[in-house]
């Protein structure tokens, strides 16, 4: 029973992970490098909702979603301001200069909060015990929006024009750009997505946990190792691989102590980079 | 504020920080491989040097290994645990490139991290290792900060004409030639594998000695003082300085902790400005690695000068 109940609660940190994942993913496939100031955006929607929400008295849906909007802003701000003009120096300096960018973003967030925790001002959350396993609303919404997330992001890049775009993009870009694909305006819409999405990933958060202001970048983590293990590229990957590590996490808590949580995620990194170093879903771009 | 004790610390700070950019230096500029996790051979330093040193364990300690050896011989200790450590880690990950190896060493560090975060018998898990022990209290007419500033000096310089003398050296010119060219350099016979593997060995000695000296001066070896920001630190203080130049790495490095200490030790009316000022630092340290990666400042006087030379 307890294992089951395990099991459940590392569903749905697959699913806050999927969420989390699939805006990196997403940058890493159109823009080719690893964004890691993007787990800072989740903390400027986390604590933009916060804010709002907890110190302005909005509420918390209204808050939620104008911080996603901030957020999407900011991603496409840093985007145009600061990795646009040194594309062409490769993945490695982007890579490296997006720690950069989130030592800034990092830094902004706890001039502006300061230590101490936080929370929403969204009441406690409501448990439910269906076959004696302990789940709440709140963890619920995470799991249908994850479902939500995940198909809608899946029409949109197989039925829309920008979508179809955004797919060309990330398997050929000269190509796509030779084939009349209007390369700029692709790639914002990809920064505004990616980041809206990191924006959406930052509420849960807030919803979810108490916040402090080293909260997000400790996302980091798990977002490359679900990353990696997908295949730094794939979205449908991400999905599976957002479970499997979730799941991995909170089942490993059964057998060895929860400090060690961190650990298994990257266990799994480092055991899928040595041996299948081109992911679970292969070199083939799903 | 006290200027003297400020340029004392960052002599200090400065110099053991500095080896192990030096180290980074060698590994990305010359080697072309991205170590994301620095900080977890420094912290092996570190903690082999501590465990080394400490009593066998006695009443609430939850460390299973003290030895109680003498400094030097913990000194020599930490530079070799850390070569283990890069001789483990290394085999499996240096097959891999770019930001693949990046994020491969950066899960190591991690793991580690965890590693010592939870394992008490290692270390006292995240309490650490305090009291770790110093060479002998009494200088005799020299305060002890000073020796310590001298002694760190004196490993940065020791690892800096080393680490020249290797690149100026045939190993070191088939060294940039796999950098520059790797297939040329591969028809020229030299085993690319293999030398990027002796690199990664070679420059985590002196990594893992600064380690050592670190947990000497601070008396502490814990694992909040070994995160990834450390890692980052290091890389920015690379790249301030240069990626090019080893003295660019040793200025950046010392560019950097000067301007943390002056930070830390600047008299604040209250706790909150103190914390704002904190993390002004972290803006600004960012502003200026991103800066410095985009406009390469000390890059391009370097060219200036090779030319006109």
């Amino acid at each position: 029973m307890l294992f089951l109940q395990f099991l459940t609660t590392g569903v749905v940190t697959g699913c806050f992970l999927i969420l989390a994942t699939i805006g990196f993913s997403l940058t890493r496939r159109v823009e080719g490098f690893l964004n890691i100031a993007h787990a800072e955006l989740l903390g400027v929607s986390a604590f933009a909702t916060w804010w709002l929400n907890a110190e302005m008295g909005w509420h918390v849906v209204l808050a939620s979603t104008a911080a996603i909007v901030f957020t999407s802003v900011t991603g496409l701000f840093v985007a145009r301001l600061i990795y646009d003009p040194i594309r062409e120096r490769g993945p490695a300096v982007l890579l490296i200069t997006s720690t950069g960018v989130a030592f800034v973003i990092g830094g902004v967030i706890d001039a502006l909060i300061g230590t101490g925790i936080r929370t929403l001002d969204i009441g406690l959350a409501t448990s439910y015990e269906p076959f004696g396993i302990r789940i709440t609303n709140y963890q619920l919404m995470v799991v249908a929006l994850a479902v939500i997330v995940s198909v809608s992001l899946a029409l949109f890049l197989n039925r829309t024009r920008t979508g179809l775009a955004i797919r060309a993009m990330s398997g050929n870009p000269e190509l796509a750009a030779s084939r009349g694909i209007d390369v700029r305006t692709t790639s914002r819409a990809t920064w505004l997505l990616s980041s809206g999405l990191a924006g959406l990933a930052g509420v849960m958060l807030a919803v979810l946990a108490t916040l402090t202001t080293d909260l997000p970048f400790a996302q980091i983590l798990q977002v490359l190792a679900v990353a990696i293990l997908a295949g730094l590229g794939s979205l449908y990957a991400v999905i599976l691989s957002g479970l499997i590590v979730g799941i991995a996490m909170d089942v490993s808590v059964y057998w060895i102590p929860a400090g060690y949580r961190p650990l298994v995620a990257f266990s799994v990194v480092i055991l899928v980079l040595l041996f299948r170093p081109e992911g679970l879903a292969g070199t083939r771009a799903a | 504020m006290n200027w003297l004790q400020i340029f004392v610390t960052v002599v200090t700070l400065g110099s053991i920080f500095g080896v192990v950019t030096l180290s980074l230096n060698l590994q990305y500029a010359r080697g072309g491989m991205i170590n994301f996790g620095i900080v977890a051979y420094f912290a092996v330093g570190a903690y082999a040097y501590a465990i080394f040193t400490q009593p066998a364990p006695q009443g609430l300690d939850q460390y299973k290994f003290g030895f109680g050896w003498p400094w030097p011989v913990a000194l020599v200790a930490a530079a070799t645990a850390a070569l283990l450590f890069a001789a483990i880690t290394g085999w499996p990950t240096l097959r891999l490139r770019g930001e693949y190896l990046a994020l491969t060493t950066f899960a190591f560090a991690e793991v580690f991290h965890s590693f010592l975060l939870n394992e008490r018998r290692i270390g006292n898990g995240t309490v650490g290792l305090a009291n770790v022990k110093r060479p002998i209290s009494d200088w005799g007419p020299i305060e002890e900060k000073y020796v310590f500033a001298g002694a760190a000096a004196l490993l940065m310089i020791a690892t800096l004409l080393v680490f020249r003398r290797l690149l100026r050296s045939p190993y070191g010119r088939a060294l940039d030639a796999i950098r520059d060219d790797e297939v040329a350099a591969l028809a020229a016979g030299k085993s690319v594998q293999r030398m990027r593997r002796q690199v990664f060995l070679i420059s985590a000695i002196p990594i893992g000695a600064a380690g050592g000296l670190y947990a000497m001066f601070t008396t502490l070896a814990q694992p909040s003082l070994f995160t990834a920001e450390v890692t980052f630190i290091i890389w920015i203080a690379l790249v301030l300085g240069g990626e090019r130049s080893v003295y660019g790495a040793v200025a950046g490095t010392f560019g950097l902790i000067f301007f943390e200490e002056v930070v830390r030790t600047w008299p604040f009316e209250t706790v909150r400005s103190a914390q704002i000022a904190a993390s002004v630092e972290h803006i600004v340290t960012g502003l200026l690695f991103i800066a410095v990666l985009r406009y390469q400042p000390f890059d391009r006087i370097a060219e200036r000068m090779k030319a006109t030379r």
